[in-house]
């Protein structure tokens, strides 16, 4: 700003209540890394015999034992739990979200069979708890100890096996976690296919499309902007949720940790193994998510938001540009 | 063939217990351009929306093109049309709404060229080359690319008339087709479509835009409660009105 051609200097406001806020969290953290980097006396002591005289020392170890943490970190046991876990989280969200799908459109069928059908399994599946349904589905078998497909009422049957062969432990817990998860999944794609304009449909229609293409062109692929960012908290938390199959035995990354640490007692190093993987896998798929979001919000966004990777560019071509225009500035003083 | 592309015989429709319409007859000949105005409410879009059939009419009877809408007469007995014959006669009634609804998640072209595809089975290539030649058509060929958040009101108002235009209607009907634009961009919209109407195409416009009703349009229904009220040559319906309550219309509008 300039008066009478004179530039003043601006001077910014000072925010000093955010700096001692921001102060103390720095200690807090600083706090927090250094017992993360700490030891305890183990309660052994080193000795030697120095000319007739023995001295001794505590022996201390690391708070968080990293050495045994490194060392079973990429055991092939905690390898086999990882992979059982992904493929749990990956079958188990496929389940959810073709079902949840398909219940979601029977939700909003004008069929009164159809949607209070769809609605009474979200009621049931959101109604109990995954725990006890995962259980109830590894002990399916004392309800039907066999199951065969036939005409109801009639003693006609077409296929017969005894549940126990079909329903191994993991069989079961991904019924458990897939049936669960088309409950909350039908939840998020039903407010989804609902914040399409109704318009959307009715042009649709007017160029004559059926129900079902309006859907499939038109409604589904706009509604995929709402129901993507939910579906990736979702995806995210059954990576976390599969942990409970370990209880009906499906060694899993927490069941491989936890067969270790019952073994060699060391728990804190183990959990923290496991810990550390289930943070991996997040961070993954939250960057999977985040270009995932950006692909479906074409034409809802007038400009994309830029990938991490576009905003580094673009921060250090800034920084490289004022390096350069200083220089300039530079050679004309010259 | 008549010369009638959609005949109305006391058209009946009820939302609920109100009644929207109160039996209207109305007479669209091929070739000419309609206008139906009136205060809001007075059923006019509704009248519009059971000629494509979005709204099924109660009783009456509903005719474009000499066929009955949504019905089939076999042997003394009205059958019922199932949802693919009602696409069918759909997709060659074109539409044009209020708020453009154009598909937000395609680009303008694609827009265009999607219900050639999907509904008529045209090759991608020949559907591009129509879409573009309509792009050119309602002079937007440099916005092909665009999604439709990307351009005004009446730049999306004229890419929809493009899309109804590539299912080659026989008939398009617009319902209120400048109401949602600012008043600038009401003129480009209307350009188009007095074009298309000097084309020789079949329009009935639900419109408050009294000048392009008296310019374009061979005949202009006026709807009040559910009835026509009046009807006739624009000139002079508009300039003379008959009834007190389109006297009354005619005041608050111009």
């Amino acid at each position: 700003m300039t008066t009478n051609g004179d530039a003043f200097q601006v001077v910014p406001v000072r925010h000093v209540g955010r700096w001692i806020g921001a102060g103390f969290v720095t200690l807090l953290v600083a706090m927090l890394i250094h017992t993360l980097f700490s030891k305890l006396p183990s309660g052994q002591y080193a000795c030697r015999l120095v000319s007739g005289v023995r001295t001794c020392r505590p022996i201390s170890v690391w708070r968080f034992s990293w050495t045994i943490v490194g060392q079973y970190f990429t055991t092939s046991e905690i390898l086999h739990g990882l992979v059982t876990t992904l493929e749990l989280t990956v079958l188990a969200m496929f389940v959810g979200i073709v079902l949840g799908m398909t219940i979601a459109v029977m939700r909003l069928s004008p069929n009164r069979i159809l949607s209070s059908t769809a609605w009474t399994y979200t009621w049931f599946f959101r109604g109990t708890p995954v725990l006890v349904q995962l259980l109830v589905w590894y002990n399916i078998a004392i309800l039907y100890p066999v199951l065969s497909i036939g005409v109801p009422f009639t003693h006609l049957t077409l296929v017969h096996f005894t549940t126990n062969t079909v329903f191994s432990a993991f069989v079961a817990a991904l019924i458990a976690l897939g049936l669960n998860e088309a409950a909350y999944m039908s939840e998020i794609a039903r407010a989804g296919l609902i914040a399409v304009d109704e318009g959307q449909t009715e042009a649709a229609s007017s160029l004559g499309m059926t129900r079902r293409q309006a859907l499939r062109y038109v409604v589904m692929p706009q509604a995929m902007r709402v129901i993507i960012p939910p579906t990736g908290n979702e995806v995210i938390s059954m990576l976390k949720t599969t942990s409970l199959v370990s209880v009906v035995g499906v060694v899993d990354l927490l069941g491989a940790a936890s067969n270790i640490y019952s073994a060699n007692f060391e728990q804190m190093p183990l959990l923290i193994v496991a810990s550390i993987w289930y943070l991996i896998v997040t961070t993954v798929l939250s960057t999977g998510q985040f270009y995932l979001e950006r692909h479906f919000a074409k034409g809802a966004l007038r400009s994309p938001p830029p990938t991490p990777l576009q905003r580094l560019r673009r921060d250090v071509a800034g920084i490289l540009s004022k390096f350069r225009s200083r220089r300039g500035k530079l050679e004309v003083v010259r | 063939m008549s010369d009638a592309m959609v005949e109305a015989r006391a058209v009946h429709k009820s939302y609920g217990g109100v009644e929207v319409l109160k039996g209207v007859d109305l007479t669209v000949v091929r070739g000419e351009v309609t206008c139906l105005i009136g205060p809001s409410g007075s059923g006019k879009s509704t009248l519009l929306r059971c000629i494509n059939h979005l709204e099924k009419h109660d009783t009456g009877e509903l005719r474009v093109d000499g066929e009955l809408v949504g019905y089939e007469l076999r042997a003394g007995k009205l059958y019922e049309r199932n949802d693919k014959q009602i696409c069918a006669e759909r997709s060659r009634i074109g539409m044009v709404f209020q708020r453009f609804n154009l598909f937000q998640h395609l680009t303008v072209l694609e827009n265009i060229t999607i219900g050639q595809i999907k509904v008529k089975g045209v090759a991608p290539e020949a559907a591009r080359a129509k879409a573009r030649e309509l792009l050119d058509r309602v002079g937007l060929y440099d916005k092909e690319r665009h999604y439709p958040s990307q351009i005004s009101g009446g730049q999306q108002q004229r890419v929809a008339i493009a899309r109804a235009l590539a299912m080659e209607p026989k008939l398009m009907l617009f319902d209120e087709p400048t109401s949602a634009l600012d008043p600038e961009l009401v003129g480009e919209v209307l350009d188009v479509m007095r074009d298309l109407a000097r084309s020789g195409m079949t329009m009935i416009v639900v419109t408050h835009e009294m000048n392009f009703a008296k310019e374009v349009a061979n005949t202009v229904y006026f709807l009040d409660g559910g009835v026509i009220e009046e009807s006739g040559n624009p000139r002079e319906v508009l300039t003379s009105p008959k009834t007190e309550r389109l006297q009354s219309f005619l005041s608050k509008v111009l």
